[in-house]
């Protein structure tokens, strides 16, 4: 039994004793406590300093060995392809990675773990869903599974995005009505309790803190004040949780257009630490205003895993990572890579959404 | 005789099963088609949530690849993020939900995360949850869309990732803290089902023509309840065929695939 209150689940799962998490084990936090969380926010300057910086710079300074780093957007939708390139290309080991649903980005991580674990790991994952929606499942995500090569937190697409809230909000954990009553509710980091006003079940699930959050947004000045267009999926709620943010921005406004529409910054400046400017930074996936995804690209990815995942050669893998990551310097170099008619098509098939960057 | 392919047929269900007025929380793929059939047939005033931030999208643009894409959000009425949305879905603002997975049991409950092996080492890991854990808990009824085979309609689940009615004992959803009224309709190419509001067993509420209700337990790993009022299920209509292929999916990425 893994705690005192708990749903009727005992009587329905098929999990095997021992696959449940202990409780008498302990609760850990997989990233800063939200006391350390809260000093290092406090111990930041907080003037309206100019924070753009280079892409290199941004993950050196702030992704290091072992720390949580979540990953915004939500599975095709304005992934932060751009600062993940840059990740593999530094390496970092031991991570641990948050998200709700996401695709390219964590596979892109699983594959770079794959051809190099000495120079880029993933020690476990706390998510909701990881997978390529109508393009198909994740096949590196499967393939670390079966081989038992990461720790797995489950929760569902709201549990995740309550974890962040949580922590942006400066709490330890948040209630909600999902988890209750799944095989979640057995080996997930949340824990059922009596509500202390009515008695009833109610189902807490612990905060995330990352380390590290890292973004692509729609425009945002040079100090960090993000707006964000389309759905907002958990970006603000990751900026906020996060120790430190790293945001890249299809385009850099005035602080003056920020001025006159504040209703409409999503994350304000405190709670970012790098900004960089670059065009198509969530490339092949989408971002409203800008750009659809690019299916064929992803695909290009998808199959080389796929093949990998089937029959162990790695050879499609390793030649897609050297094409469009460590043969290039920066985004703009993998850009460089993609025809111009792909980029053109995938501007076309946003439709022009409107966007404010007065 | 009209010809229509099983998942025209689960669509054209999914369609027929939505009301006027209603607010649908989808998934990508055939719940996204079924609702936009209801919007251009008996259900206009039928609104879309997508888990990503929209509320009552117009999908004017084509349909949604993803449930966080441009298509899915142009000309929403609400678009914030999946916090908002399924913070609704707890304020009681969604009155269906469409969700599937691998494995479905007797109660309703659905795997979506693995396969043989255990929890943190699975023979097939699946993509996980996603939102439909949370939208099986709070969605005020949910729809599941399921293949009819014997391995997916399973007596035990591997592991269970959204909420049905559990156990079956009364108090199993509210002793979880969930909110919603729990599994509504599971639909099949072949087969509708509801559940006995006695024992809250899956019960076969209508096959399709030429079918009978001794074909449909063969296919099924647990024991069916048979409806006192088995019926037969309404098949697409030319028109109903016409609006799926040439509004609803017209780039075929759904409705135009083959069945396993």
């Amino acid at each position: 039994m893994k705690d005192q209150v708990q749903s009727p689940i005992g009587s329905v799962s098929s999990l095997a004793p021992g696959q449940a998490r202990d409780a008498a084990h302990g609760f850990s936090w997989w990233g800063p406590s939200p006391d350390q969380a809260r000093k290092t926010t406090v111990g930041k300057p907080k003037g309206l300093t100019d924070k753009t910086t280079t892409m290199k710079e941004a993950v050196h300074e702030y992704v290091k060995d072992g720390i949580n780093l979540a990953i915004g957007g939500f599975v095709n939708t304005r992934p932060p392809v751009a600062i993940v390139h840059e990740i593999i290309r530094k390496g970092a080991k031991d991570l641990t990675l948050s998200f709700q649903s996401n695709s390219i980005c964590p596979e892109l991580l699983a594959g770079a773990m794959l051809l190099d674990p000495q120079h880029l790991s993933i020690k476990r994952v706390e998510l909701a869903w990881w997978g390529y929606e109508v393009i198909g499942i994740a096949p590196l995500f499967r393939h670390l599974c079966a081989s038992g090569m990461i720790e797995l937190d489950d929760y569902t697409n709201y549990g995740m995005s309550a974890r962040f809230k949580a922590a942006a909000m400066g709490l330890e954990f948040l209630p909600v009505r999902d988890h209750g009553g799944t095989d979640m509710e057995l080996v997930n980091r949340g824990k059922m309790i009596e509500s202390p006003f009515t008695g009833r079940n109610t189902y807490l699930v612990p905060a995330c803190y990352p380390d590290v959050g890292i973004l692509n947004v729609t425009a945002a000045d040079k100090h960090g004040n993000c707006r964000i267009f389309g759905a907002h999926c958990t970006c603000p709620e990751i900026a906020m949780a996060a120790s430190h943010c790293i945001v890249s921005t299809e385009t850099l406004i005035s602080l003056d257009s920020i001025r006159n529409y504040p209703n409409l910054t999503e994350i304000p400046y405190t709670a970012v630490d790098a900004v960089v400017e670059q065009p198509f930074a969530s490339y092949p996936g989408a971002c409203y205003g800008n750009y659809w995804f690019d299916m064929e690209h992803i695909l290009l990815f998808r199959n080389a895993s796929e093949e990998f995942r089937r029959t162990g050669n790695s050879d499609a893998l390793k030649e897609y990572y050297d094409r469009y990551v460590f043969s290039c310097e920066t985004h703009d170099d993998f850009l460089s890579k993609i025809p111009y008619r792909t980029l053109r098509r995938i501007r076309e098939m946003d439709g022009g959404q409107p966007i404010i960057l007065t | 005789m009209t010809e229509y392919s099983p998942f025209e047929m689960i669509a054209f269900t999914g369609s027929r099963i939505l009301t006027d007025n209603t607010t649908v929380f989808v998934g990508t793929g055939l719940p996204i088609i079924a609702s936009i059939h209801a919007q251009l047939t008996h259900a206009p005033g039928l609104a879309m949530i997508f888990e990503a931030g929209p509320l009552a999208p117009m999908l004017t643009m084509g349909m949604p690849l993803s449930v966080g894409d441009t298509r899915a959000c142009h000309k929403a009425c609400y678009l914030k993020g999946l916090s908002s949305v399924f913070e609704l879905t707890q304020r009681g603002h969604a009155d269906f939900a469409f969700i599937g997975g691998a494995q479905i049991d007797m109660y309703g409950n659905v795997n979506s995360t693995f396969e043989g092996g255990s929890y943190q080492s699975p023979k097939t890991r699946f993509p996980g949850s996603g939102g439909a854990g949370a939208m099986a808990a709070n969605c005020e009824r949910s729809i599941i869309i399921m293949a009819l085979e014997p391995r997916r309609f399973t007596p035990k689940l591997d592991f269970l990732t959204s909420i049905g009615f559990g156990d079956g004992s009364p108090g199993y959803r509210e002793k979880s803290g969930v909110l919603g009224s729990g599994p509504y309709r599971v639909i099949t190419n072949e087969a509708l089902f509801g559940f006995d509001d006695e024992t809250r067993r899956m019960t076969l509420l209508e096959v399709q023509r030429g079918k009978t209700a001794d074909d449909i337990q063969r296919k099924v790993g647990f024991e069916l309840l048979i409806s006192p009022n088995l019926g037969e299920m309404p098949e697409p209509s030319e028109v109903d065929l016409k609006l799926l292929r040439e509004e609803c999916d017209p780039e075929g990425y759904f409705l135009a695939r083959k069945l396993r």
